[in-house]
């Protein structure tokens, strides 16, 4: 067992340190091992091996936080488990860490404590990050992303153009020859930030547009791969450019498109990383939307969708942000036949791609495993689609669909309202302004 | 487009963001410095995400051209 | 009072003190860390979270995992409420004389099951493989600890004699609360607020939406 040199010891320590808040110290005393809360893990349920219980894994985490802040477990640390860190377990933490444990909360949950497992996660994985332990794709995708605003000037044109493309379609569908995507307006109300790629910006164009909306599209995508890394620094820069082209837009609110990590970041987490709120507003997509079935601003036609569509809830959607009965509002108005999957909701079992695991591809066996629980649950519906809100999610159910054979479609919960979208407005339709 | 020797062709069509990024990467890393990779995919994310990642990991876009809805891209290992 | 009673009274006290000065140091630990309010806008209501975390949140029906684990977990809940029973006796066997039979036999009663759970708790231990692979001495110290104690109030309960028994492994069992797992009460009542906290301003919880 190699020990760890001084510096990085002492860096170790430093991070943890600085994470150790009332919170954090308070899910790392709290856990008994009681093991009731092992198969509330999807990990665990596709393979229940001790390992993959919730508690194993904090448990790992502990025995290095006792080795370095508890009293008891510095001078005896064979009495409670402690372990002081060397090379070969601090890998292994951050293996651990980054691949399989997805920080859906499902076992948060189901614990009689509520211990947060997917904080204690979280904090080996800004420890592994620390000590350069990450995975490398994970710190690729983060620096992309902050490459982007760097060079702006550089994509600009190439990002307008694809735009400009994608305009053609928005008049195609919408039947408007008027229809457009604006980009960079200014005193525009809604900033809409999608994700790199046609499939987030299409259907929300056509229903922005459809709803008479005053929106402008985004420069950035709202993934933010900082987040994975439990960096927050990455994060921030991630998150700050889109902040700031909210505050130079002047826009009253932020709407992010459908993406499980994007929204939670930006909705949940990254005010407190600024201290303060945002001077604006920030919902999802699927808020608005359903906001515009319910309040007759756009039509719909679910005979549009016929065949049977289940739900998958994205950990961070649902669990982790609330949005529960919103998408269940839109799916009611735009499919003929809606199926829950058992269990729904906040209860619903994570598929196995949050988390970065669907942008890590060293641990690709693992994450098909892990969406066993997923694929059973999907298969019981019997349903033919699967409706997704979160890009994560999407390429995961994808993913298992094909893995274990399941014969499903995964789309876009965004795609089916476009789908069952009956355009009014090129008929002249009151738009969302007149009816507010 | 420029007459380069390519080393390895990727297709990436119908992969969605970010799964044409972490392809092109791990494909890259087993190649030598110098190697070219010519990938073609249909997700118009690649037009900003492929110029962004090889800037920040100090690889080259040699060339992007999109035709109708296919995009084709070269990128050569420069670290 | 006999020497015997003097010295393990005296023992029990002493445990009390550093049970006392030991979890203030821990609280003051805990404490002593960082917290900061979310500061994005509430979606629920954090009240109404954190009500439902102390409540209905803890029924043994509203949790997949507790219902899964119907009999662990209410062996935990048992084993729990056997011990507040056990401490509510420590503070009163003093004065066992003047305790009137009936509630010495009720309170031997609920004691002895109490124990049974903690020996359960010994089985259970051991059979699962991932908790038999995460037990620490710790572990078994503060069972034992506690099953112990359990076992000498239930007997002190109906044989006055045993009571200084009962003083000498209380005062053990408290003097050890703060150094080893049973300190994790203390942090249960955090652990749960920031649960109902999390869950409810975020509107995830049902009965805070
Ligand atoms: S996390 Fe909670 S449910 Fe799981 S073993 Fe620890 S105390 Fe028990
Ligand atoms: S947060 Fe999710 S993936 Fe992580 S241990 Fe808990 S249940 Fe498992």
């Amino acid at each position: 067992m190699a020990r760890l040199d001084a510096n990085k010891a002492t860096l170790v320590k430093d991070t943890l340190g600085k994470l150790i808040d009332r919170k954090l110290l308070a899910s790392l005393e709290v856990c008994v091992r009681c093991g009731i809360c092992a198969e509330s893990c999807h990990y665990y349920l596709a393979d229940p091996r001790p390992e993959h219980a919730p508690f194993y894994r904090s448990e790992q985490v502990r025995r290095l936080y006792r080795s370095l802040f508890d009293p008891i477990g510095r001078h005896l640390p064979w009495w409670v488990g402690a372990q002081r860190p060397t090379e070969e377990s601090l890998a292994q933490l951050a293996e651990m860490a980054f691949s399989t444990c997805t920080l859906c909360r499902r076992c948060t949950l189901n614990c009689p404590s509520g211990c947060d497992t997917a904080q204690i996660m979280r904090a080996m994985r800004t420890v592994a990050v620390a000590a350069g332990l990450a995975p490398e794709m994970l710190v690729q995708l983060a620096d992309a992303s902050i490459a982007r605003e760097e060079h702006l000037e550089d994509f600009k044109e190439i990002y307008l153009e694809q735009v400009r493309a994608l305009e053609e379609e928005v008049r195609e569908a919408t039947g408007d020859p008027q229809a457009h995507i604006p980009v960079d307006v200014e005193g525009a109300d809604i900033l809409y930030v999608a994700l790199s790629g046609a499939h987030t910006i299409l259907p929300a164009a056509i229903l922005f547009h459809e709803a008479g909306s005053n929106w402008t599209l985004s420069m950035f995508e709202a993934s933010n791969y900082g987040v994975f890394l439990a960096d927050t620094a990455r994060a921030k820069r991630i998150t700050e450019r889109i902040v700031r082209e909210a505050e130079r837009l002047r826009v009253r609110e932020v709407v992010v498109t459908d993406c499980g990590h994007a929204y939670t970041t930006l909705r949940w987490e990254a005010p407190n990383w600024f201290g303060k709120p945002f001077p604006f507003q920030v919902r999802s997509l699927i808020e608005l939307v359903a906001g515009w079935i319910s309040d007759g601003i756009i039509t719909v036609d679910p005979t549009h969708n016929p065949e049977p569509v289940t739900y998958h809830d994205s950990c961070n959607l649902g669990r982790n942000s609330g949005l529960i009965e919103e998408p269940r509002t839109i799916l009611r108005a735009v499919c003929q036949d809606f199926r829950e999957m058992t269990p729904n909701r906040e209860h619903n079992y994570c598929c196995g791609g949050g988390g970065g695991l669907v942008a890590t591809p060293e641990w690709t066996d693992l994450r098909l495993k892990a969406g066993g629980p997923k694929a059973q649950q999907v298969r019981a519906t019997g349903a033919q689609v699967v409706a997704a809100s979160c890009d994560n999610c999407r390429i995961q159910l994808g993913d298992i669909s094909e893995h274990y054979a399941l014969g499903t479609r995964v789309v876009g919960l965004m795609e089916l309202v476009v789908k069952a979208l009956v355009p009014q407005r090129a008929k002249g339709h009151p738009l969302e302004a007149d009816v507010a | 487009m420029l007459e380069t020797k390519v080393d390895k062709v990727l297709d990436l069509k119908g992969l969605l963001c970010p799964v044409p990024v972490v392809k092109v990467s791990q494909a890259i890393k087993a190649l030598p410095i110098g190697a070219v990779i010519e990938a073609t995919a249909t997700d118009p994310g690649v037009l900003a995400d492929i110029p962004a990642w090889a800037r920040s990991t100090g690889n080259e876009v040699l060339s992007i051209e999109r035709q109708n809805k296919v995009i084709t891209f070269r990128v050569k290992r420069v670290k | 009072m006999s020497t015997l009673e003097v010295v393990t009274g005296v023992l029990a006290l002493t445990g009390l003190a550093v049970c006392v000065v030991g979890l203030g140091w821990r609280v003051s630990g805990v404490q002593g860390r960082p917290f900061r309010w979310d500061v994005a806008p509430a979606k629920g209501s954090a009240a109404r979270g954190v009500a439902y975390a102390f409540t209905l949140g803890m029924a043994p029906w509203a949790k997949e995992s507790t219902r899964r684990h119907l009999l662990a977990y209410v062996r935990g809940i048992l084993l729990h409420l056997a011990i507040f029973a056990g401490l509510a006796w420590l503070a009163a066997s003093p004065w066992h004389a003047e305790v009137p039979k009936v509630v010495r036999l009720l309170t031997a009663s609920v004691l002895t099951a109490g124990m049974a759970m903690g020996l359960a708790g010994f089985w259970m231990r051991r059979r699962e493989p991932a908790l038999r692979q995460l037990s620490t001495p710790d572990d078994y110290a503060s069972l034992g600890l506690v099953t112990l104690f359990l076992a000498t109030a239930a007997l002190s309960a109906v044989a006055a004699w045993c009571l200084p028994g009962l003083w000498a492994l209380s005062g053990l069992m408290l003097a050890y609360i703060p150094f080893g797992k049973l300190r994790h009460f203390v942090y249960f009542f955090y652990t749960r607020t920031f649960f109902g906290l999390l869950f409810g301003r975020r509107g995830v919880l049902e009965s805070a939406r």
